[in-house]
């Protein structure tokens, strides 16, 4: 018999199996052959066994006292004692006296190494820290000082022009005037000297004419295309392109290009609400912990805003990290009686107990 | 035949499994194909092999703490497990029959468990185009066209390639002790 003929038998065999049907074959080198196939009628898919390994697997895991943690931000204030399996819940029933006496002893000895570890090497979580150095100055360097001080302003008065270049007026801690390089109101009610808002140890040179230093234009002049008095496309009396009565690409006043740091007369902001954040999945089955900074915008109102990861821990973590303290709500910073968007980096801190 | 060596290893671990449940990945793997293999020669249908070899081995991971070496393998509980739910499905579709220990040898598995177990095995041990077509035709049951449609080839080709896979499994059937 050819080859060619045997497959052909063989095939309609395994037709006949495949359709519950007992082949016939008088063959005798095709009988094994067939009655390979008709095992090979019951072979379990590998998706099956692939897929069942899996399921089995996942609940493995989550019967693994280990690798069921609970996760929380540790906070100073509000400390919880570590969270330890119970020496009378064995999951089995009954423990035989040697063993738990093993058992006891070493739970004993773990709580006591827990607890001393705890006092000797203290860890603050979760907490707000108070400086950065991440965010560039700008052109206008503040004095050395310990802290440092952020903000920025813009203005303008909508004209087609862009603001033309120039040193902006002298700061002070309050601005009555804004600045103008075009004199729209020759006679002011009450003549002020235009200035800016910003710490008023900061000189900045007086001999050219005023304008907008970041411009790319030395003239004509122009107030630029901004609103609310001052130069620039910002609004709010300053110069550049913020808004507020500073000098950058900020707001709310200062220099510097950003928003207020802490220091230099503005308090930290407090967290009052700080709910935990999750494990990720993929985290608490690699027992994965660290520590994600964070940074944070907290605006006027207290909200967090602007997040960024400036730590990453991967896994998963980070977004984690980012979901928690978006809900997080803080008593604001605070300039002169004022609250003020500030830049603070927050530490999330991931830990397996 | 089991060796003292392969006993003490099994019963290694089934403790580490017992102390940490996500090493019952490996006595899965060592007794899968025969579970299913016992299972399969017995309901004659893959949908409910594989359901009650799933059942099987979760109540396998749910009671592994309760189990207690006693010089059987563990293959032997596992059957006894799976002989339960045989006969529970039996009860509920109304038919009387017994599925009992008796029929297995000292080794806790008949030959023909381990045959079907074998072959199993088996087809993983296939050239990948051979493994394919068995794949395709036993489990998928797809007609010769469609696996020829697939793999970009002629019927005639595909034909050969399940001759010769049956072929290397009867030769490799024949080679096992």
């Amino acid at each position: 018999m050819t080859n060619a003929l045997l497959a052909d038998q063989l095939d309609q065999s395994i037709e006949m199996l495949l359709a519950n049907a007992q082949p016939i074959s008088a063959n005798p080198a095709l009988a094994e052959l067939i009655a390979i196939a008709g095992q090979l009628r019951l072979l379990p898919s590998p998706e099956f066994r692939q897929r069942l390994k899996a399921q089995l697997h996942a609940k493995a895991l989550a019967s693994t006292p280990l690798k069921a943690p609970v996760v929380e931000i540790r906070k100073p204030a509000r400390r919880q004692p570590d969270p330890l399996p119970s020496l009378f819940s064995h999951p089995q029933g009954s423990v035989r006296a040697s063993r738990f006496a093993v058992s006891f002893l070493a739970h004993a000895a773990g709580v006591a190494l827990l607890l001393s570890s705890g006092l000797l090497l203290p860890t603050q979580r979760g907490k707000v820290s108070g400086t950065t150095t991440l965010v560039e100055l700008g052109p206008y360097p503040l004095a050395p000082a310990p802290d440092q001080a952020g903000g920025g302003g813009g203005g303008g008065d909508r004209d087609k022009l862009p603001a033309s270049r120039g040193n902006p007026p002298r700061l002070a801690r309050e601005q009555l005037s804004p600045p103008s390089v075009i004199v729209r109101n020759f006679e002011p009610r009450l003549a002020a000297e235009p200035t800016v808002v910003g710490p008023p140890d900061i000189l900045f040179p007086q001999s050219t004419p005023v304008g907008d230093p970041l411009s790319s234009v030395s003239g004509p002049p122009s107030n630029g295309v901004g609103n609310s008095g001052g130069f620039g496309n910002g609004s709010g009396g300053g110069v550049g392109t913020g808004y507020g009565p500073g000098v950058g690409a900020g707001e709310g006043g200062g220099t510097g290009g950003g928003v207020f740091r802490v220091g230099g007369g503005v308090s930290a902001p407090r967290a009052v609400y700080t709910p935990d954040p999750e494990y990720s999945e993929e985290a608490r089955q690699a027992k994965y912990q660290g520590t994600v900074i964070l940074w944070v915008v907290v605006d006027p109102q207290g909200r967090p805003r602007d997040l960024r990861v400036l730590r990453s821990l991967g896994l998963g973590l980070d977004e984690k990290a980012i979901e928690a303290v978006r809900k997080w709500r803080f008593e604001p910073a605070m300039r002169d009686g004022q609250p003020v968007a500030v830049q603070v980096n927050v530490e999330v801190s991931f830990h397996l107990y | 035949m089991r060796t003292l060596e392969s006993e003490t290893g099994e019963r290694l671990l089934i403790e580490a499994a017992q102390r940490d449940p996500a090493r019952f990945a490996e006595l899965y793997e060592n007794n899968f194909l025969r579970i299913y293999a016992f299972i399969a020669r017995r309901v004659g249908n893959r949908e409910e092999a594989q359901d009650l070899t799933s059942e099987v081995f979760h109540e396998a991971l749910a009671g592994l703490s309760r189990f207690e070496w006693r010089g059987a393998p563990f293959v032997t509980w596992l059957l006894a497990i799976a002989a339960n739910l045989l006969a529970k499905r039996w009860q509920r579709l109304g038919r009387r029959r017994e599925v009992s220990a008796h029929a297995l040898d000292q080794s806790g598995v008949d030959q023909q468990i381990e045959q079907h177990a074998m072959l199993f095995e088996l087809v993983e041990c296939l050239s990948p185009d051979q493994r394919l077509v068995i794949v395709r035709r036993f489990i998928e049951q797809r007609s010769l066209r469609e696996i020829a449609q697939e793999l970009e080839r002629s019927e005639g080709a595909i034909k050969q390639l399940q001759l010769r896979a049956l072929e290397n499994l009867r030769v490799k059937l024949k080679e096992q002790p």
